[in-house]
């Protein structure tokens, strides 16, 4: 799929993050450390929209259950950090969130839904 | 419920129902962390658990202090816990406080009680951003809940050697210093 314009870059200011839908599908653009990203507009935990979400340096917040996901590589923060490591049920929960690629161009941002 | 006391939080811009969620899940959290600290508390043996075991049971009976101050705010604004436990264990606004793999890790056991309360911090610090000026019961209750949280998360993070804080732990166990004029049935 090619690049679409989701958003100017200016409507994320640092440590902030807008949720959309693009095409249908929920995208939630992350601004963190001047840089902007994308991931799946839903929270693999339980499928909560992540509208709202917060920022911790480069962690995402989602506003349910307080999961947290590393902007950067999607992978769960917490409660990954801390669940035991041999209970198949709970490391089902700590799924990945899915990460798109992004460009600015002209102040524009432009994301591969792919 | 209380009609005007709604009422009023609607006039002056809040989300009631938005709000009543935070609420209700920031008690589901409280619960099932009171149930979950049970759990490490006990754990919490041998040289360097038995010292932790006090400030995990200060913060166990705070944690359900805080469950007890905001059930009563829930109802007066509309809302309703789950008549189900199960439902409410599941939307609980923090993820669960789980005994760590190996039980006698007690650093492993740290870093669940030091995460749980900062989770617990930022869920505080949403609803107070949320009532400041607008919902003052609300915003109140929720920040004399921050302060106890926040005091747990030092308590915790000290033990890890992250920094000292200049707190100290209750005179008595679970007092809730901040928490326990809001709570006329229990605290004399």
């Amino acid at each position: 799929m090619p690049f679409v314009k989701v958003a100017r870059a200016e409507d994320i200011p640092p440590r902030r993050t807008k949720f959309l839908h693009v095409g249908g599908k929920p995208v939630i653009l992350a601004n963190f450390s001047g840089r902007i990203y994308a991931t799946f507009g839903l929270c693999p935990h339980q499928n909560n929209p992540l509208e709202g979400a917060t920022m911790w340096d480069n962690l995402i917040d989602c506003p349910f259950h307080h999961f947290q996901y590393d902007v950067t590589t999607g992978e769960n923060h917490f409660p990954g950090n801390v669940y035991p490591k041999d209970d198949e049920r709970l490391l089902a929960q700590l799924r990945p969130l899915k990460t798109y690629s992004v460009e600015l161009r002209n102040g524009e941002v432009w994301v591969d839904l792919e | 419920m209380g009609k005007v006391a709604r009422q009023v939080v609607e006039q002056a811009g809040v989300n009631v129902d938005v709000l009543l969620d935070k609420l209700i899940r920031a008690a589901g959290a409280e619960f099932t962390t009171f149930y979950y600290y049970t759990i490490l508390r006990v754990n919490a043996i041998g040289f360097d658990g038995e010292g932790l075991k006090e400030i995990i049971e200060d913060a166990r009976i705070e944690d359900r202090n805080h469950f007890e101050a905001l059930t009563p705010r829930i109802y007066e604004l509309g809302g309703a816990l789950p008549r189900d436990i199960r439902g409410f264990a599941d939307i609980a606004g923090c993820p669960d406080a789980y005994l760590p793999q190996n039980p006698r890790d007690i650093k492993a056991m740290l870093n669940v009680l030091v995460e749980a309360e900062r989770c617990a911090v930022r869920t505080y610090t949403e609803i107070c951003n949320m009532t400041f000026g607008k919902d003052y019961r609300t915003f109140e209750l929720a920040l004399a809940i921050l302060h106890e949280e926040v005091e747990h998360e030092a308590w915790f993070s000290e033990y890890l050697g992250e920094g000292p804080s200049g707190h100290f732990r209750r005179g008595a166990p679970g007092d809730s210093p901040y928490v326990k004029r809001f709570m006329t049935a229990d605290f004399k």
